[in-house]
């Protein structure tokens, strides 16, 4: 039988960027938290290294055990058997991805809020993308403008402002919505390289900037500032600089002496009663099973695994999975379209050092900053070049059919040509569609007998396709502006499984078509609620942590404010 | 990884009390031991060692992939962490060499260099190649921790000025040849 724990007022299930944001305003308040991760705390000396096979080949900062047992499935359509994704882009830390993520720290624009909205408006309903399932947010920019702020400052995020309260500033991006204020740090430095590619969008008439990452350009509340070694992808900061929820709100909210963190912790169902009120959850650790009873119960586990722990919860209240009476969960779900463009030059480009937040970025095909009027899409992408390159990645260049892949004359390719390669990736907006979703494998289990999760990519997306398309020309036009000789366009990553994933317990009004509330409650469940990029009903062209930060800060501030009306 | 297997079969409670609980770190730090044992017999060292000498030749650019110890990485990750394709690694050498004997008289490492090109020219892009030259190029490129890339060849072959602690904003300056900090992730024991 489970061991039964001393009740908390809030179990947080997952502390890593959503849930290790969320228990700061939670402790700080006075509740009593119980933060439950399956991982543990990583050691930047012993897991943290300068090493390309470490970090990216075998992928030992990024991948966990638990996580590669659960590794979701994929199928195009319902009548195709699912077979596994491979690799699971999901860590077991306390810190989550956040330890090894890109710390690029991109706001949504007001446009990405409203859509639906603003697209029939301006290009009539035959706009919106056949089959989607697109809904404006139940909330808009400016409601979560404070929210992105908070974030900035207590994570630490370094940038240039383009828009304070209205004032345009060119240096900054000139498309984003208004701030209440500048960044809290100035933006990383130039390359060389990404200084050459912002001239080169300005001869376009682009207005390019240096685009704001969680890392401190300088030192920031007692952390290192970056120090550029080249490292950063997949892998964690070994001086502190990257600023994951392991190093900023996680040990902020364990100062308040509020936040129990139990490790190595491995939720296995979420328990309801006859009323359908959660009563807490269900672990495994040690091998031994445990319950923890809270008032609270906020999911905070990544986009796949949200959707398969309610789903795994059944009871007499909810028998096809917690707050899935309407049949959502797992819903408008989308993997991020993302597509990398690269591009070989004449001359050194030198961007062995760096990270990938240290670049240049352009943001005129971008959301709706272009009229779309007979383009057949809407959206579009941002375009990112960045620095950081590791020897083998660089030797195992395309040779652009220029050289052999073997032999004297392949060596004296790589050469000359292993340190004049740059690339981007495109972030598409992306949007839900009625054929991708979420359920459980109905063949596949983890070591413990549970159904993993299956994702049904659907069909093709014609919106996306094109758009992606129209960004890639452009993409192009301005690497052959910089003076790029080769330039690959390969085609777009599907909707499957993706490090950008969303939805699956969607944020609406309409509990018909949605999950959780404006708050990020359920609209079953009154004391549940989820946190992470499942809430979100589209992606903006950005790299989503920002978001969906600013988002679980939001509803853990909601759950203080309503406390007595939520806990019951 | 993935299990498929009928949980009718197990209780829950014997699932929970056998399931792998590998804490991360020891993976991790199983994971970057060297290995010990070696995943090649000699015979197939050998046919190896043929086969990635004329994929990274020795020239006037400097050493190749044999110099650099490519076949040392590779036999210790086929040993730990990539044993899981070992045999079809092991089964792949043995059909190039098969292929030589046939095609061209001889096990593969008693031909000539030329008639190796020969070999190698033919195979291009096929699933053995493409895997070996993979390895070999992980090899030669890694950190010299992981026993290729000795003395930083593979570094030195492609400029990659090396991991170094701290990197200044001049050593991100385009054109600029940036001086070679010789120094493995690991330590000063490394790379020699």
């Amino acid at each position: 039988m489970a061991i039964n724990l001393k009740p908390v007022d809030v179990a947080v299930i997952g502390l890593g960027a959503a849930g290790g944001v969320a228990v700061l305003p939670l402790a700080r308040a006075g509740l009593k938290v119980a933060g439950l991760e399956a991982g543990t705390w990583m050691d930047p000396h012993r897991d943290f290294h300068a090493d390309e096979v470490y970090n990216n080949v075998r992928r030992l900062v990024s991948s966990s055990p638990k996580a590669q047992r659960e590794c979701p499935t994929v199928r195009a359509t319902p009548s195709q058997q699912a077979r596994s994704a491979g690799v699971h882009p999901m860590m077991n830390a306390i810190g989550g991805t956040s330890i090894h993520y890109w710390a690029q720290s991109w706001r949504l624009k007001p446009w990405d809020f409203r859509t639906r909205s603003e697209s029939i408006r301006r290009y009539g309903p035959n706009s919106i993308p056949a089959g989607s399932t697109l809904e404006d947010w139940p909330l808009t920019y400016d409601e979560l403008e404070p929210y992105y702020d908070i974030i900035e400052q207590e994570v630490g995020v370094s940038g240039k402002a383009g828009n304070i309260q209205g004032r345009i500033d060119p240096t900054g991006n000139v498309f984003e919505g208004p701030r209440q204020r500048e960044y809290p740090m100035p933006p990383l430095r130039g390359a060389g390289f990404t200084d050459h590619m912002m001239d080169a969008a300005r001869q376009l008439g682009w207005k390019p900037f240096r685009p704001p990452a969680a890392i401190n350009s300088q030192p920031y509340r007692g952390r290192a500032s970056c120090v550029f070694h080249g490292y950063c992808s997949a892998g964690g900061c070994h001086v502190g600089a990257k600023n994951s929820t392991a190093t900023t709100t996680i040990p902020e909210a364990v100062r308040t002496k509020n936040l129990t963190i139990f490790d190595k912790a491995q939720v296995t169902r979420i328990v309801t009663d006859s009323n359908g009120r959660v009563t807490g959850v269900n672990y495994i650790r040690d091998r031994k099973e445990y319950f923890q009873p809270a008032k609270i119960v906020l999911v905070a586990g990544y986009t796949y695994e949200n959707s398969r722990l309610l789903l795994l919860s059944k009871s007499k209240a909810y028998p096809n999975g917690l707050s899935n009476n309407h049949g959502q969960v797992g819903r408008h779900y989308f993997g991020h379209w993302t597509s990398g463009v690269s591009a070989l030059f004449p001359y050194d480009i030198n961007v062995w050092y760096g990270l990938p937040a240290q670049g240049a970025t352009v943001d005129e095909w971008a959301d709706d900053s272009f009229d779309h009027a007979g383009l057949g899409f809407i959206g579009g992408a941002s375009l990112h070049v960045y620095t950081e390159r590791h020897p083998i990645d660089a030797a195992a260049m395309n040779t652009y059919g220029r050289a052999p892949l073997f032999g004297s004359a392949w060596k004296k390719f790589v050469h000359d040509n292993a340190g004049r390669v740059a690339s981007t990736y495109l972030q598409t907006n992306t949007f839900p569609y009625e054929t991708t979703f979420l359920d459980l494998d109905p063949e596949v289990r983890d070591p413990l007998g549970d159904p993993v999760c299956r994702i049904t990519a659907g069909g093709v997306r014609a919106n996306e396709q094109r758009a992606l398309q129209h960004a890639q020309n452009k993409m192009e036009e301005w690497f052959r502006a910089a003076g790029a000789i080769e330039v690959t366009k390969p085609p777009a990553n599907g909707p499957g499984i993706s490090t950008h994933a969303y939805g699956g317990t969607r944020m609406g009004d309409n509990p018909e078509t949605n999950v959780v509330d404006r708050w990020g409650f359920s609209h079953e469940a009154p004391n549940l609620g989820v946190l992470g990029a499942s809430v979100m009903g589209s992606s903006g062209a950005r790299n989503p942590t920002l978001t969906l930060q600013a988002l679980a800060w939001r509803t853990a501030e909601h759950l203080v404010k309503n406390w007595k009306l939520l806990a019951g | 990884m993935i299990d498929r297997m009928n949980s009718k079969d197990f209780s829950r409670r014997e699932l929970i009390q056998s399931a792998a609980f590998v804490p991360l770190a020891a993976l991790t730090l199983s994971a970057q031991q060297p290995a010990e044992k070696s995943a090649l017999s000699p015979e197939q060292m050998k046919t190896l060692v043929a086969f990635i000498d004329r994929l990274i030749p020795h020239d006037e650019l400097g050493p190749g992939a044999v110099e650099a110890g490519a076949q040392i990485y590779i036999d210790r990750v086929l040993a730990g962490p990539n044993a899981n394709e070992k045999a079809s690694f092991v089964q792949g050498l043995e059909a190039v060499d098969a292929y030589a004997k046939r095609v061209h008289g001889a096990a593969l490492a008693e031909l000539s260099a030329e008639k190796r090109d020969q070999v190698l020219t033919e195979m291009v892009n096929e699933q053995f190649f493409n895997r070996a030259r993979r390895l070999t190029i992980e090899g030669m490129f890694s950190d010299p921790y992981y026993g290729g890339n000795k003395n930083f060849a593979g570094w030195d072959l492609i400029r990659y000025p090396g991991p170094r602690p701290a990197v200044a904003a001049e050593d991100q300056a385009l054109n600029v040849d940036v001086k070679p900090y010789r120094i493995s992730a690991y330590g000063v024991k490394y790379g020699h």
